[in-house]
């Protein structure tokens, strides 16, 4: 009796471990929700590496599910109050030095976003993962005492995107230790890396992430996060075009 | 006129021409030359403006556009205008309209895994769109699309290459809706083209007419209607009645006034090949009125006779004349003879590939395809005998006014 109770125990408290048929599907939604939560804020700084030079800057960004985030640049002076506002798939930028606010269009949208190896594309669009693509998972692996899940995701027919599959490992706390971008050919193109896990707002999340293009290793941006809070109240002003424009907070 | 009949001042006219037959032989030559350079340079530069042209007006498409108002200085999408109705379908019946077809065309992006390029989007109608613009021999691979709803995407051989990407890949498309938000969407290359012109291929990309229009919630708006009639010189006559059926909310163009820069190119031709021939002429021209006047030169003693035994001045007149009249028409047969001797074995074309790349610039392709016209050959042969007659009216003038007392005493 008490052995089955253990069991029962175990299988309450972490399902993951134990199911043998994992909805991929499902793990994915959970990871990007470990990740953003309802709503965050945090800080973190943003380094763009290039083999003749590399830079730094600080940002700040507030997010509020999944479609509606807002990230301002602290650091350096020259860059700071540079801002970019996502809401519902549009995208806008601003920058004082222009006093203008310029929606991205679709022309820009797989330009860089700030000169990072990040594009546009890769910040705004990156839950679309979940509906347009087909997921399977290829390779279930123990790694440092935690059970990792390798989740191949191919795009639908007509989805945007232009990757031939994108290979997702995660691991069983959801935190995305791995997203790789491959070209049709089956040719990996560019990776997401998180460097450096930790506990950061309550939460064990990846705190250095590295996105880089396999054939320029020495060209990569580094996003690493000083501090995050999850589940913070934002006030409605805050996602607002003249919040972009004159911060308020 | 003179006392002499016509056929006794021909028989003088045509046996003194032979009597020095070298001089008449070497000016027979230059004026066919002459006359062979202007018909058959003419000939090439009508094939290059003629492909010029046509290249122009089937990449314009058709030699008539119907456009929202302001589409043309903004192509963007909210500029579009709805279907033809009712009333231009008839309007396009007429026998001159030999198609039709109506396209969105809108500004967009295309990315691959690797790279990104802006062109131009065309959801195009492939049944119509082949018969007014699309020329199906272009496709090296795959397939063209089949109907306005096919999912399939064509793209230009050299955008491949820079995308580095293929036939059966899949490529992304973005573009705007006409609310401004990102309308993109994946499609999969089922066709590449290699045009003749590498500028387009990098500039068009094909997809379906009902697709794009799904993509850009156009409903079933499009950005023009392009009609061909297939001889680009007498749009006019069925211009007006399509201008009449479109109305006044859209804008009816021809393709003189689409594309300014064409519309010149024709008048400039046509100007251009009579300046031609009159500088050819000109040369030319210096060469017979030496002849005659070295031919009356040489007779001066033997006009002077003639006056003595009462031959009249404007005999003499008539009779140089005569002279010059029959080395003209005779050297004129020979040039037209030989101009269109070579031209038609050339109107396969000729292959000018080794300058293909300036070639391109200037719009036409690196085929050259010499257009012999009748008009161009008859002009020729006007000027030729008109400005022919008038330069030797000097040198006869001159033997014509000889004193015969004078004349006959010249050693």
């Amino acid at each position: 009796m008490n052995r089955l109770y253990t069991l029962v125990l175990a299988c309450l408290f972490s399902p993951l471990v134990l199911s043998a048929d994992i909805d991929p599907r499902d793990l994915i939604q959970k990871a990007m929700d470990h990740w953003r939560g309802t709503s965050s804020y945090s800080n973190m700084s943003m380094t763009i590496h290039r083999p003749d030079w590399q830079r730094s800057m600080s940002m700040r960004s507030w997010t509020q599910g999944e479609k509606t985030s807002l990230v301002r640049v602290t650091e350096p002076k020259k860059d700071a109050g540079n801002g970019t506002l996502l809401k519902d798939n549009n995208m806008w930028t601003f920058a004082p030095k222009v006093n203008r606010i310029i929606k991205v269009p679709s022309s820009m949208m797989s330009q860089s976003w700030m000169g990072s190896d990040f594009s546009n594309k890769d910040i705004s669009k990156s839950t679309d993962i979940i509906d347009q693509y087909d997921h399977s998972l290829i390779e279930t692996r123990e790694q440092d005492g935690h059970k990792v899940y390798v989740i191949e995701s191919i795009p639908h027919e007509e989805a945007a995107v232009v990757w031939g599959k994108e290979v997702l490992t995660i691991r069983d706390d959801h935190v995305l230790l791995e997203q790789q971008f491959w070209d049709q050919d089956g040719v990996l193109v560019k990776t997401m890396k998180a460097l450096e896990i930790k506990e950061l707002g309550g939460r064990t999340v990846a705190s250095i992430i590295r996105m880089g293009k396999v054939d320029a290793p020495d060209e990569w941006t580094e996003m690493s996060v000083k501090e995050i809070e999850f589940n913070v109240s934002h006030p409605d002003s805050l996602f607002t075009l003249s919040n972009l424009r004159n911060p308020r907070q | 006129m003179s006392g002499l009949p016509l056929k006794a001042i021909l028989m003088l006219a045509w046996r003194n021409l032979w009597r020095n037959h070298r001089r008449t032989l070497i000016m027979l030559a230059a004026i066919t030359v002459g006359v062979w350079a202007m018909i058959f340079m003419t000939a090439l530069m009508r094939g290059m403006v003629d492909d010029m042209l046509l290249n122009g007006i089937r990449g314009l498409p058709g030699e008539v556009q119907i456009h929202h108002p302001d589409y043309r200085d903004d192509p963007n999408v909210n500029n579009s205008m709805p279907a033809p109705h009712d009333a231009l379908l008839s309007a396009m019946r007429v026998p001159e309209v030999t198609a039709w077809t109506s396209r969105v065309r809108v500004p967009a992006v295309i990315s691959s895994e690797r790279d990104s390029r802006g062109v131009v989007l065309l959801g195009v109608e492939p049944q119509s769109e082949v018969k007014v613009s699309f020329d199906l021999e272009t496709i090296i691979e795959g397939r063209f699309l089949e109907d306005s709803s096919d999912r399939g995407l064509v793209i230009g051989a050299k955008m491949a290459d820079r995308l580095e990407t293929d036939l059966g890949k899949r490529v992304v498309v973005m573009s705007q809706d006409p609310d401004n938000n990102i309308a993109d969407r994946g499609f999969r290359i089922v066709g590449v083209y290699k045009a003749k012109l590498a500028s387009l291929e990098e500039t068009y990309i094909y997809g379906g007419r009902e697709t794009v229009q799904k993509m850009l919630k156009l409903g079933n708006s499009v950005s023009e209607v392009a009609i061909s009639g297939g001889d680009y010189r007498n749009v006019d006559r069925w211009l007006g009645g399509i201008q009449q059926a479109a109305g006044n909310d859209v804008e009816t163009l021809p393709w003189y006034e689409i594309d300014t820069y064409l519309g010149s190119m024709l008048a400039m031709m046509d100007g251009f090949v009579l300046v031609w021939i009159i500088i050819v002429f000109l040369a030319l021209s210096f060469g017979l009125v030496n002849t005659l006047v070295m031919a009356v030169f040489e007779r001066v003693r033997e006009i002077g006779l003639m006056q003595a035994l009462g031959m009249r001045p404007s005999t003499i007149l008539y009779q140089i004349l005569m002279e010059s009249l029959l080395l003209l028409l005779i050297g004129l047969a020979l040039g037209n003879a030989i101009a269109v001797g070579t031209i038609i074995p050339l109107q396969g074309g000729i292959d000018i590939s080794v300058v293909a790349e300036g070639m391109e610039m200037m719009g036409t392709s690196s085929m050259l395809y010499p257009a012999l016209k009748l008009n161009d050959m008859i002009l020729a042969n006007l000027i030729v005998i008109i400005l022919g007659l008038l330069t030797s009216i000097l040198p006869a003038w001159r033997a014509a006014s000889y004193n015969p007392i004078e004349a006959l005493n010249k050693t």
